[in-house]
């Protein structure tokens, strides 16, 4: 457990100084800033949604990025840089390095999540006089979200290359927000053959449903109504933590059998 | 308790491509015994198999065929790595942490506890001259001071075999001799070390034994002053004919004789005294008599040129 722990505060000690990350949140930070200006343009009580959802929309995207741009590097820089070499020649199991990855990255994701979530409480704070009650839920679920879609592109990290790393994780994030909606509409489409409903109902079971994460965002899902969101979260939760645990179980299967 | 360090047996190592009809191999039966607290050279030319090796022993690749044992143990076993240690070739540490603060990352990784840890860590800091650094970003460290630094993670476990992939590259001559007797202090306390490097005249004065590898096969191994004996005197003389050609040749010696100036390289066997007798006995007079030892860049040349196998 120290050797995981020490693994993983040195992969958060280098993500929250990659360049490319700090200008993400930022720009996120600063988009949020100024997104009660934006409230105006919807008048009345479409204000707070405009408002809400339009935060929530920059958070989401820029955790995306920030999971997708970080996690890709994390295990292939080290094999190019040789530091595996020095971590993995101490009593350091492969599993211990793949998990400490993890935790690292989402002990970032974390971080991010908090900077951009105590800006966007003050924003709407100042902007609506009020604290919305639903923005520390729909940050939780983000912050699964992006957790869930780390674990999918380390997955992907152990066994192909950055660059193909970026477009798998970026095709499954966007099936995993479109599959279920798309599901849906098939099925209510007595014209559909069972050749094209079937492959699609396979690939949503196989991929994640990122989409369970977004129904924070009246704007994106108004056709959404839960009547217990408490429930609804928790076990939204629950799928993304089941999810990454088998992920994680597949990233150390594959890479303990790897060469570096 | 074995008294080898390092052990393989028939060590093979292929790498098939996915496309590739025919697989490459890195390593070829390999048979190499190191023994408990002796520095052994392991020298090859780019491409030889050594770091595939060294890969092998840590337990970071597998073998295709063949066995190796650390420290009596099957290689990669994660146990065993509390007795071992690793400096890999141009290592890259996080930079943008402190010397102290990677060496208690090091640390950590063998669940050494404070404050045992920090006695370690600034022991070992004292120990490789970075004291003065020691809160100092990575990045800001010098190459050697990074060597350095490489290391002091190595000692992090005081390890019972260290395996060092170039050491002293690339650094300058006083951080080079100053690693070189940081190596033979190590030794002197006991411990083994296994050596992969090109720097052939630090081999040559701190390993007792060496293996050369060429083309994943081992071609040369034994003990440094076996594998170099056989040096020769130059021996130059002025106004000497040729009647002494005949009697040197007979002792063994390489003469030459161009316009009154005679070259002689004479095995160094006790045969020099009467080379010179010869010549001074012909009125010849003696220019310069020099000995040359024949050297592991010698040997190195000659064993992959011949591409000789063991």
């Amino acid at each position: 457990m120290n050797a995981t722990l020490a693994i993983a505060g040195a992969t958060f000690g280098e993500a929250v100084r990659k360049r490319i990350l700090i200008v993400i949140l930022l720009i996120a930070l600063l988009i949020i800033l100024i997104s009660p200006a934006f409230g105006p343009f919807a008048g009345g009580r479409g204000a707070r949604t405009l408002i809400i959802s339009f935060g929530f929309g920059v958070i989401q995207l820029a955790g995306t990025f920030i999971a997708i741009i970080m996690c890709t590097g994390l295990i292939p820089t080290e094999i190019e840089r040789r530091t595996i070499y020095t971590i993995l020649s101490k009593p350091v199991q492969r599993y211990q390095f793949v998990l400490g990855k993890f935790f690292g990255a989402v002990g970032t994701l974390g971080f991010m999540y908090l900077m951009m979530g105590i800006v966007f409480l003050i924003a709407t704070r100042l902007a609506l006089g009020e604290f919305d009650g639903r923005i520390i839920p729909g940050l939780l679920m983000f912050f699964f979200q992006s957790s869930l879609l780390a674990a999918v592109v380390i997955f992907f990290s152990t066994f192909v290359s950055p660059l193909v790393n970026y477009f798998l994780s970026g095709g499954v994030f966007l099936l995993g927000n479109l599959l279920s909606s798309f599901l849906e509409t098939i099925q209510r489409n007595p014209e559909v053959t069972p050749i094209t409903r079937i492959p699609v109902q396979l690939l949503t079971i196989i991929l994640p449903n990122f989409a369970n994460f977004n129904v924070q965002n009246p704007i994106i899902n108004p056709e959404q109504v839960i009547t217990d969101p408490v429930a609804y979260t928790v076990q939204t939760i629950a799928y993304a933590i089941v999810y990454i645990v088998m992920l994680l179980v597949l990233s150390m299967l594959i890479f303990n059998q790897r060469e570096m | 308790m074995s008294d080898l360090a390092i052990k393989t047996v028939n060590l093979t190592k292929r790498y098939s491509g996915l496309w590739s009809k025919h697989p490459v191999e890195a390593v070829k039966n390999l048979n190499l015994e190191v023994y408990r607290g002796e520095i052994f050279g392991f020298l090859g030319p780019n491409g030889a198999g050594k770091t595939t090796t060294i890969k092998i022993l840590l337990g970071i690749i597998y073998p295709t065929e063949g066995e190796a044992y650390v420290l009596g143990q099957p290689a990669g076993d994660p146990k065993n790595h509390y007795k071992i240690s690793y400096l890999p070739e141009n290592p890259y540490f996080y930079d943008y942490m402190t010397g102290r603060e990677i060496l208690t990352f090091y640390a950590r990784l063998f669940g050494i506890t404070e404050p045992e840890r920090s006695k370690r860590v600034n022991e070992l800091l004292d120990r490789v001259g970075l004291s003065r650094a020691a809160d100092q970003p990575l990045r800001t460290y010098s190459k050697g001071m990074l060597q350095r630094i490489g290391l002091a993670q190595c000692l992090i476990n005081d390890p019972e075999l260290l395996i060092l992939d170039e050491p002293t590259a690339g650094l300058d001559p006083i951080a080079h001799i100053d690693i070189r007797d940081l190596i033979l202090e190590l030794r002197n306390q006991g411990k083994t070390l296994f050596i992969s490097s090109h720097q052939l005249s630090d081999v040559e004065r701190v390993c007792d034994r060496v293996a050369i590898l060429n083309k994943g096969m081992l071609v040369r191994l034994g003990k440094i002053e076996e594998l170099l004996a056989g040096g020769y005197v130059e021996i130059i003389a002025d106004k000497v004919t040729n009647n002494v050609l005949e009697p040197i040749r007979q002792l063994g010696g390489k003469a030459s004789l161009h316009d009154g100036r005679l070259i002689v390289e004479q095995p160094d066997d006790g045969s020099v005294d009467r080379v010179i007798d010869i010549v001074r006995a012909a009125g010849g007079h003696i220019v310069s008599v020099k000995p040359y030892r024949r050297t592991l860049e010698d040997l190195f040349v000659e064993t992959i040129q011949g591409g000789k196998s063991v």
